[in-house]
């Protein structure tokens, strides 16, 4: 029984410029850390080999620091690691992957197959076909030669591409870098390890994405796992589990409120989500003063509690009641203006700029000294 | 509230009492000039409120001089429906005492009462000044401060607030403003005046910016990394492709190869370059050759027109020769004509001055004439002159003489008719025969005499008779007058030579006609010889010489026989026939050196004939000749020997075509070298390439675009952060500001009601805009959309006056409403105003008096005359003043 474990998509490099600095610092520290989290896993599985789909780099011109960082996250895995060039890392003339060569920084255990032939590993059992990809995106399906590839009989054929699987999603129509549905069984692949999605997704029982192991972006689902493929033989359909291995969940929720529970419900569920989330919250409705103040509490509570909490409240309305504009003891032409405020938020023009105006006058009005200074 | 009685005492003009009383509602105008008490008085009434009774800083109330004396003012108003009297004595004996409706207030008690009533504050020490003043301070007027508005207004700023019931003071005291100004704070920290970012905002904006500069930089740098990447991968696949099979050497060997046939061909060339040029010179003397047998030929046709030559020359000879008698004829006729032409000429001369001469002898004898015949008639005039002017000297009287005659003959007659008169008239008629003697004279007929002295009348026969006339001495005296008279008369008769007057007359008659004869005498004298006669004489003497001379010249020359031709004319023959001779003179020369010219060609001619004939019969002339052309002959055989080996040798050439061979040679080694060149420089481009790339990917462009990028983000989204906050404030201060704008101007309608009032009646469609704090600000005039502003401090002294007195009437009516007491002074005001504009201040003013009491202070009593109130003259009252109680 031979046993990989099949990643790919670690976009090692990428910077989450949406994000805080700080939180962008630890998102991308979080890439290397998953790379020491898989070797854990081979390691504690004592696979036979790790197949990595593509897109290790997430560019082609990083850092020499993170080429070194990103070998030496392996090392907790000293079997054999097989890596492929995606569109990200494509092996180019000049390719992250010759200055990786140059810098000396790729381990014996490592290797990089920039090139479309057979790889045999005899002693393990499986041969190779990788699709390496030499162009950042090609319109053509690089996996086509496997079709007509000899390997050594006996051996597992295991297929190794990067690219979209054609007229499978319907946004990937016209998407470079094409990949036929059914390349595992008219190549006699034993298994197809591919790369590029970031979603674990299986497109028949012998073609797999493994997805990305730490998740980058809130839209895609099975984000953050490693697939252990067993392999039985030729001709056996392969066995295959997922591992989570991410750090970070990404999540992203829209709220809207409508009655005074609802801010109840999302402040539960805001509660519920598993730490160090990366959260993406955007909170439409009304709400009245003091429930807006809650959320407020409860939203600067998460954001201690979570990697990154981004909240849009743009199409959100403050919804002074009675109650509220009383206590805020806006009389004269104060109290004109709370109410103009509160209507011009009905408007479609403007509303949020209204919100915040009403919020800050709010703000000043309630201010404990302004209290204290009203007889 | 209305004043109704005042009454100073002790205070500065007014030592004694001054007593002010019946005081009406309404306009009450006090008249005076200057210095007449009026400051005075409206000083009395200030000093009596705004001052402390105890006050020591009043010393100018004192009358000048009397440090000894207590100003007093008393003062009876009526005020919220009670009576007031105030007293209130000052610097010496101070009090103070109130009065209402029994009730009693005394000192500063008092005086706090009057504060609060009317509206103003006491100082805490010292003299009251303006600040205290509130509502009084507004409404007393003080002299050419009326424009003054700001300061008063803003003095009695929270006496009116408070007339406006409370609303104002919590516009103020809500926190809305403090909340305000928070707002305008915070947005002013984001956003300038005019809602451009600033500080923290344009900082983020301006950091965003330079952030997406350096990103487009980092972007610009990727693509270009990614290009050479690009390049790096043609480079390589060219190389492996091509240069790896090094095409450049097969080009050399072909290369080589061509050469080496070049070369032969190249030999070839140089043989045909020989031997050509052997044809050439071959060529060359083929025509040397041709040349010289040419050369011969010409020297014998040279000899045939030397022939020609020679003969011809003797031929123009021969024609010369004959042409010379002919010449020598025409010369002699020539001469001749000459010779006759000019003795014509000579002749012709003769003849023409012989002419003249005759013409003058004939004028000369006419001249000598004339002259002889007036010579006769001049001397015989002449002689007549001496004669006439002998007589006319005789026969001339003086004028002076006649005149003298004739004075003397009319005295005598005169006298002769006094005697008449006198005398004794002897009338005698005579019988015929008969006569008598009267003194001698003997009387016949019938006469009558005139006696005038004694006479004696002898009657012949009877004897004497002895007249003796009457009257006396007079006839007497007559008588001899007479006789002096006529003696006179005779002696001057005498001396002219005449018997009497008549005798006298006709002879200066005759001697005034002798005197024009002699004029006319004179005159053809004169015109027949000017000179004189004895000039004359000598003229026609001079002529006969001259005569006589001509004749002698017309003698020497004959009259010519043969008919002679003019002058003129003969000159012109002459001068032809020169002109022709000398042409003929001139041929002769001409023909002569032809002659001569003719023979000389005809000796050179024959020379040169002989000359070459000699040379042309010479032997070595014919051997030449001979061997020039046999040498002709060979070269002829060599040129054609040449010709066909140079054709062979071309042909052959042309075939293997050696300049296209050295194309050839030149193209497959610039091949090689460009095939070698290009992999060589392939080979350093991948060198630099892979160079260059390496050290760019070292800086990990695209990580650090990614971090760029990440933090371009970051400071987007602090800038819309900023953005939507700056939003935000810029809208909730527009509002606050709006909103507290709308109450502030429905706090302030009451006010703007009641100036718009006075308003219309000065400035019909105007609108005074007031501040928050109820001050006048701006004047708008005009329609709306068409509006002019202006600031109040803008507007001219006189309008400022107008506005300040109108605003004053709108707060009074204002404080009425209010229930405030309202009394207005107005001390020597709008003095800068104008007749029309006054016209309608007065109405102003009264329709103000039907509401609040007026007191008005003039030195213009003419100006307010029509105001509706009777005027108080200062001066009645100061007279009418009581004297003051001991």
């Amino acid at each position: 029984m031979i046993r990989i474990l099949h990643t790919a998509d670690w976009q090692i490099g990428r910077q989450f410029g949406r994000f805080s600095p700080d939180d962008a610092a630890a998102l991308a520290e979080a890439r290397f850390a998953v790379v020491a989290r898989i070797a854990e896993v081979a390691a504690t599985e004592s696979v036979d080999a790790v197949l990595v789909a593509g897109d290790v780099f997430d560019a082609q011109t990083l850092a020499d620091r993170t080429l070194y960082r990103t070998f030496q996250a392996m090392e907790g895995f000293s079997g054999p690691w097989i890596l492929l060039p995606g569109n990200h890392d494509a092996a180019l003339a000049e390719s992250v992957w010759t200055r990786a060569e140059r810098l000396a920084a790729v381990p014996d255990n490592v290797r990089i197959l920039d090139r479309p032939a057979v790889c045999v590993y005899a002693d393990v059992g499986f041969a190779v076909l990788p699709a390496p990809l030499t162009q950042r995106q090609t319109p053509v399906d690089l996996t086509e030669w496997f079709d007509t590839a000899e390997t050594p009989t006996g051996l597992v054929r295991i297929g190794l591409a990067h690219g979209s699987i054609a007229e499978r999603l319907p946004e990937a129509a016209d998407a470079p870098n094409p990949i036929a549905a059914d390349r595992a069984v008219r190549a006699r692949l034993d298994y197809l390890a591919l790369g590029d999605w970031h979603g674990t997704q299986a497109i028949d029982d012998r073609t797999w994405y493994s997805g990305t192991p730490e998740p980058d972006r809130f839209k895609d689902n099975g984000a953050g796992q490693v697939l252990l493929v067993e392999l039985e033989g030729p001709g056996v359909p392969p066995r295959v589990t997922a591992h989570a291995v991410g750090r970070h969940a990404w999540i992203q929720r829209h709220w809207s409120l409508a009655v005074a529970s609802d801010l109840d419900l999302l402040l539960r569920e805001l509660a519920a989500w598993p730490p160090m989330s990366v959260i993406d919250l955007s909170v439409a409705g009304q709400l009245d003063l003091a429930g807006h103040q809650r959320l407020e509490q409860a939203l600067a509570a998460a954001a201690g509690r979570h990697r990154s909490l981004q909240c849009a409240t743009t199409d959100l309305r403050l919804q002074p009641t009675e109650a509220d504009i009383a206590a805020l003891r806006a009389d004269g032409y104060l109290g004109e203006v709370v109410a103009e405020l509160q209507s011009r938020q009905e408007r479609d023009v403007a509303r949020d700029t209204a919100r915040d105006a009403l919020a800050i006058l709010a703000g000043l009005l309630l201010d404990p000294g302004r209290q204290e200074r009203q007889p | 509230m209305r004043l109704e009685r005042l009454r100073i005492r002790q205070l500065q003009q007014f030592r004694d009492t001054l007593a002010v009383e019946g005081l009406t509602p309404g306009i009450n105008l006090f008249v005076g000039p200057n210095e007449s008490g009026k400051s005075t008085l409206v000083r009395a009434i200030r000093v009596a409120f705004f001052e402390r009774h105890k006050s020591t800083s009043l010393g100018d109330l004192q009358p000048w001089g009397d440090s000894s004396a207590a100003p007093e003012v008393e003062l009876d108003f009526v005020c919220q429906g009670r009576h007031w009297r105030l007293h209130k004595r000052f610097l010496n004996r101070k009090r103070c005492d109130l009065q209402v409706d029994g009730e009693h207030f005394h000192g500063e008690e008092a005086e706090e009462r009057l504060a609060e009533l009317l509206g103003y504050h006491f100082p805490g020490r010292g003299a009251s000044k303006a600040e205290h003043w509130g509502i009084p301070g507004l409404l007393w007027v003080e002299q050419g401060s009326v424009q003054e508005i700001r300061g008063p207004v803003d003095h009695a700023g929270e006496h009116l607030q408070a007339a406006l019931g409370r609303s104002l003071g919590e516009l103020a005291s809500s926190g809305g403003d403090e909340v305000l100004e928070r707002v305008a704070r915070d947005r002013a920290a984001l956003l300038t005046s005019t809602g451009r970012p600033t500080g923290e905002y344009a900082a983020a904006i301006r950091d965003c910016e330079e952030h997406q500069r350096r990103l487009a930089a980092l972007v610009a740098q990727i693509d270009r990394y990614r290009q050479q990447v690009d390049r790096l991968a043609v480079l390589i696949r060219e190389r492996s492709e091509t240069d790896d099979f090094r095409p450049w050497e097969a080009y050399r060997t072909r290369q080589e190869h061509a050469r080496a046939r070049l070369d032969e061909l190249r030999a070839l060339e140089t043989e045909q370059r020989r031997e050509g040029e052997a044809l050439e010179v071959c060529q060359r003397n083929q025509a040397s050759q041709r040349q010289r047998l040419q050369d011969f030929e010409d020297r014998a046709r040279q000899l045939a027109d030397r022939e020609a030559e020679r003969q011809g020359a003797s031929e123009r000879l021969r024609q010369c020769a004959l042409r010379q008698p002919r010449l020598d004829r025409r010369l002699e006729e020539a001469r001749a004509d000459y010779e006759r032409a000019n003795a014509l000429r000579v002749a012709a001369g003769q003849q023409a001055r012989r002419a003249q001469w005759q013409r003058e002898y004939d004028q000369v004898a006419e001249q000598a004439m004339d002259i002889a015949a007036d010579l006769q008639v001049a001397r015989a005039l002449q002689a007549a002159l001496q004669e006439q002017e002998l007589r006319h000297q005789a026969e001339v009287i003086d004028n002076r003489d006649l005149d003298a005659l004739r004075s003397y003959e009319r005295q005598l007659g005169e006298l002769q008719i006094r005697e008449q008169v006198l005398a004794t008239r002897l009338h005698f008629k005579l019988s015929p025969g008969r006569h008598l003697t009267l003194d001698g004279e003997p009387l016949t007929g019938e006469g009558e005499r005139l006696l005038v002295a004694a006479a004696e009348l002898q009657l012949p026969g009877l004897g004497t008779l002895q007249l003796e006339p009457g009257g006396g001495a007079d006839v007497a005296e007559l008588a001899r007058g007479r006789r002096r008279l006529e003696a006179d008369r005779a002696e001057l008769l005498q001396r002219v030579g005449v018997p009497d007057l008549d005798a006298a007359q006709a002879r200066a008659d005759q001697a005034a006609l002798r005197s024009t004869q002699l004029v006319e005498n004179r005159t053809r004298l004169r015109t027949l010889a000017p000179q004189g006669v004895d000039a004359l004489a000598e003229r026609l003497r001079l002529l006969e010489q001259r005569r006589e001379q001509l004749a002698g010249q017309l003698a020497q020359v004959p009259e010519a026989v043969v008919p002679v031709p003019d002058e003129s004319r003969a000159e012109e023959e002459y001068r032809a026939a020169e002109a022709r001779l000398r042409k003929v003179e001139e041929d002769k020369a001409t023909h002569r050196r032809d002659l001569e010219l003719a023979r000389q060609a005809q000796n050179a001619a024959t020379d040169e004939w002989r000359r070459l004939d000699a040379e042309l019969q010479s032997p070595q002339h014919r051997q030449r000749q001979q061997d020039a052309r046999d040498q002709l002959t060979d070269l002829r055989a060599e040129e054609e020997r040449l010709r066909m080996a140079i054709a062979q040798r071309q042909r052959h050439l042309d075939e293997a075509s050696p300049d296209l061979l050295a194309q050839d040679i030149e193209r497959w080694g610039s091949s090689a070298a460009a095939l070698e060149q290009a992999a060589q420089q392939r080979k350093t481009e991948i060198a630099q390439l892979q160079g260059a790339l390496n050290t760019l990917g070292a800086e990990g462009l695209e990580e650090a675009h990614d971090s760029l990028a990440g933090e371009l983000a970051d400071l987007e989204r602090r800038r819309d952060q900023l953005a939507r906050r700056a939003k935000a404030l810029d809208l909730l201060l527009g509002l606050l500001q709006e909103r507290r704008q709308a109450l502030t101007r429905q706090l302030q309608a009451p006010l703007q009601r009641h100036l718009r009032h006075y308003l219309e009646l000065l400035f019909p469609g105007a609108d005074l805009r007031v501040d928050e704090r109820l001050m006048p600000e701006v004047l708008v005039r005009g329609h709306t959309g068409d509006e002019q502003r202006a600031l109040l401090d803008a507007l001219s002294f006189g309008t400022r006056e107008q506005l300040g007195l109108i605003s004053r009437l709108a707060y009074a009516d204002l404080l009425r409403e209010a229930g405030r007491p309202t009394l207005i002074l107005l001390d020597d005001a709008l003095v800068h105003c104008d007749r029309q504009r006054l016209e309608q201040i007065k109405r102003l003013l009264y329709d103000a008096g039907l509401r609040h009491q007026i007191l008005l202070f003039t030195c213009h009593p003419e100006n307010w005359r029509d105001l509706g109130a009777l005027p108080r003259d200062l001066l009645g009252l100061h007279n009418a003043s009581e004297p003051a109680p001991a």
